[in-house]
C-alpha cells in the first residue's frame, strides 16, 4: 500500500508532464523524515501522529509546487536526457541536504499507542499498524479516484495525460495544471514517506530502494494509471513475497525481469493507453 | 576534430606523468577511462539519438568479465582485458535487439531495467561475483603493477578506442548514424535499415564501455556491484552533456572536468553528491550544449543565429 501511495504520485506526474521523476524516491524520503520531526513534538500520541501525517504531506506539497515552478517548468520542451538529469540533479541535492540536515545516523518514529499490538482476526493474528496502512492506502485510493473520475480537475488531468496541447488549446491553464499534479504526485509521496516512518529505519540510504520499486509498479501498471498502479504494486508485493518464499536469491531479479518483458512487449503497462 | 588538436591532445597525454605525482598519474588514469566511458555514451546519444539509461551495465559488465578472468581463471591483465569488451559487447547485443525496438523515454527505461537486472545478478550470485561484497585484490601484476606503466598502457588502448570510434563517426556508417538521429524515417524510406545501424552502434558503444569499465577495475583493483545500481546511471550522461553532446571532443572533457572537479570537491567536503547536483542543475538550466557549446549561447541571443548541433 506504501508503494502504491508513491507509485501513484510518479505515475501521475509521468501521465501529465512525460517526466520521469527520479527524485520521487527522495520527496518519499523528505516525508518520512519531516514526519520523524514532527512526531518528536508528543512521541507516541495520536495527536503528533496525525500532525506527521498532514506534515509530511502538506510540506511535501509545497516543495513539489516550488519544484515544478522553479525547475521543471523550464524543461518541458527540452530533450530527455536534460529532464532526466534534472531530476537526478535533486536526488543527489536532497540526499546530502538530510545528511546536513537530519545526520547521517537512522532515525525512528515511535507508532501511537492506539495502533500498536496486534489485531485477532479470520484465526490469523495481523499487526494493527500494518491493517491500518491497508485500510489507508485503499481509502486514498478512493480520494484519488473520485478527484481524477468525479471532479472538473480530474477531468483535465486526464486529458493531459491524452493531450495535452489540445487541452491547452481548448483554454486550460495548463502551467497551474502541471504545478497541481506535481505538487499532488510530491504530497502523495511525503504521505506515503510519513506513513512509513514508523516501520522503516529513516536514514540518508531510504530513497535508492523505494523509488526502484515505484518504478517497476509504475512500467507494469501503466504509466499515467492510477489504478495501473494499485494492480502494479499488489502485484509486485505479491511476487516479492512469494518470490522471497519460493527461491529468495531470484525474486528481485524477477521484479526486474517482468520489467523488461512488460518494456519489450507492452511498454504502455497493463493498464496504461498506448500512444 | 582536427589534426593539431589530436596532436595536442596526443602530447599532453604522454607528458602527463612525466610531470606531475603519482596521485595526480592515478588520477589521469581514470580521467582516460572515463573519457572512453563517456564517449561511448556519446556515440549511442549524441551521434545515434538513442538515450541509453543503462550504459553502465557494460562498463560493469566489462570490469565483472575481466576481475573474474583474472581471479577465477587465472589469466593474465592483457588477456583478460580482452574479455572486456568482448563480454559488454556480447550483453549489448542480447540487450540491444529488443532495445533498438523501442525510442525516446521508452528505450531509456528499457536500457535501465536491463542495468537494474544485471545489478541484481552481481548482487544475488554471490558465488560468482562476491555479491555486495564485490571483488578485490585484482590489481595488475608485474611491469603494469607500476602506475606509470599502467598509464601507458592505458593511454595507448584509451586512444586506440578512440582512433577507431573517430573513423566510425566519420565514416559512411557514422553520418547514416547522424541522419538517423535527425530523420528516422527518411533514412528508412532512403533504404537504410535503420534498426540494423542502431543494434550495431549499440553493440560497438557497449564493447567500448566494456573495455573503460575493464581498464577502470583494473586500476583501482576491485569491482562492486554498486557499479551497475541506478545510481551510477548518471554518471556518463553527465560526463557527456558536460562536455557538449554532439561533438567528438565534448565527451572527453566533460570526463576530465567532471573527474578533476570530484576529486578537488570531495578533498574540502564530503557533500561532492550535493555539489555535483548544483552542477546538473547549472548545466540543465543555462548550459544545455555543454563546455564546448559555449559560443552557440551568444548565437542563441541573436536572432536567426545558428543552434550550436552539427
Amino acid at each position: 500500500m506504501l508503494l502504491f501511495l508513491i507509485s501513484a504520485g510518479l505515475s501521475l506526474i509521468f501521465g501529465v508532464s512525460r517526466i520521469l521523476n527520479f527524485a520521487h524516491g527522495v520527496l518519499f524520503m523528505l516525508g518520512a523524515y519531516l514526519a520523524v520531526t514532527i512526531a518528536l513534538l508528543g512521541p507516541g500520541t495520536m495527536t503528533a501522529y496525525l500532525a506527521a501525517l498532514i506534515g509530511g504531506t502538506a510540506g511535501l506539497f509545497v516543495v513539489g509546487a516550488l519544484i515544478e515552478t522553479g525547475l521543471l517548468r523550464r524543461i518541458y520542451h527540452a530533450p530527455h536526457e536534460f529532464q532526466l538529469l534534472l531530476t537526478f540533479a535533486l536526488v543527489f541535492i536532497f540526499g546530502d541536504v538530510v545528511k546536513l540536515l537530519w545526520g547521517r545516523e537512522d532515525h525512528s518514529m515511535a507508532v501511537p499507542s492506539l495502533l500498536t499490538g496486534a489485531t485477532r482476526g479470520l484465526g490469523l493474528t495481523f499487526p494493527t499498524y500494518r491493517l491500518f496502512l491497508i485500510v489507508f492506502g485503499l481509502l486514498v485510493a478512493a480520494v484519488l479516484w473520485y478527484l481524477l473520475q468525479r471532479t472538473r480537475w480530474g477531468i483535465f488531468v486526464r486529458a493531459a495525460t491524452m493531450d495535452r496541447q489540445m487541452l491547452s488549446a481548448l483554454g486550460v491553464n495548463t502551467h497551474r495544471l502541471f504545478t497541481g499534479v506535481f505538487a499532488v504526485g510530491a504530497g502523495l509521496a511525503g504521505l506515503g514517506g510519513a506513513l512509513a516512518a514508523p516501520i522503516v529505519a529513516v536514514g540518508p540510504g531510504l530513497h535508492v530502494q523505494v523509488i526502484i520499486d515505484a518504478f517497476v509498479v509504475v512500467v507494469i501498471g501503466g504509466m499515467g494509471s492510477v489504478f495501473g498502479a494499485l494492480v502494479g504494486s499488489l502485484l509486485v508485493g505479491i511476487v516479492n513475497a512469494f518470490g522471497l518464499l519460493a527461491f529468495p536469491s531470484l525474486a528481485v531479479v524477477l521484479t526486474f525481469a517482468l520489467m523488461a518483458v512488460i518494456l519489450i512487449v507492452r511498454p504502455w503497462g497493463l493498464f496504461g493507453s498506448q500512444e | 576534430m582536427r589534426l593539431p588538436l589530436a596532436a595536442l591532445l596526443m602530447v599532453c597525454g604522454i607528458a602527463v606523468p612525466l610531470v606531475v605525482s603519482e596521485f595526480w598519474t592515478f588520477i589521469a588514469i581514470e580521467v582516460l577511462v572515463f573519457a572512453l566511458y563517456a564517449s561511448s555514451f556519446n556515440l549511442l546519444l549524441g551521434y545515434g539519438g538513442m538515450l541509453s539509461f543503462g550504459h553502465a551495465a557494460f562498463f560493469g559488465v566489462g570490469g565483472y568479465a575481466t576481475a573474474l578472468l583474472v581471479k577465477k581463471g587465472g589469466l593474465s591483465v592483457g588477456l583478460a582485458l580482452v574479455g572486456a569488451p568482448l563480454a559488454a559487447a556480447a550483453v549489448a547485443t542480447v540487450i540491444g535487439y529488443f532495445c533498438v525496438r523501442r525510442s525516446g523515454i521508452y528505450f531509456a527505461m528499457l536500457t535501465f531495467a536491463c542495468q537494474m537486472l544485471l545489478y541484481t545478478i552481481a548482487l544475488k550470485a554471490s558465488g560468482l561475483t562476491g555479491g555486495d561484497d564485490g571483488i578485490t585484490g585484482i590489481r595488475p601484476t608485474g611491469i603494469l603493477s607500476n602506475s606509470i606503466a599502467y598509464y601507458y598502457f592505458t593511454l595507448f588502448l584509451v586512444g586506440m578506442a578512440l582512433y577507431l570510434m573517430w573513423r566510425l563517426v566519420n565514416s559512411p556508417f557514422g553520418y547514416a548514424l547522424r541522419a538517423l538521429r535527425t530523420n528516422p524515417g527518411r533514412l528508412r524510406y532512403v533504404g537504410v535499415p535503420v534498426r540494423a545501424h542502431q543494434w550495431v552502434t549499440f553493440v560497438i558503444a557497449g564493447g567500448l564501455a566494456g573495455l573503460a569499465g575493464g581498464l577502470f577495475a583494473l586500476s583501482i583493483g576491485s569491482i562492486f556491484p554498486s557499479w551497475l545500481n541506478w545510481t551510477a546511471s548518471a554518471t556518463p550522461v553527465v560526463m557527456a552533456v558536460l562536455g557538449g553532446l554532439h561533438s567528438f571532443v565534448g565527451p572527453m572533457l566533460g570526463a576530465a572536468v567532471y573527474v578533476i572537479l570530484e576529486v578537488v570537491i570531495s578533498g574540502h567536503t564530503e557533500y561532492w553528491p550535493l555539489a555535483m547536483g548544483c552542477i546538473i542543475l547549472v548545466l540543465v538550466l543555462v548550459l544545455p550544449e555543454g563546455l564546448t557549446g559555449w559560443r552557440s549561447l551568444q548565437a542563441r541571443l541573436r536572432p536567426f543565429g545558428g543552434s550550436g548541433g552539427r
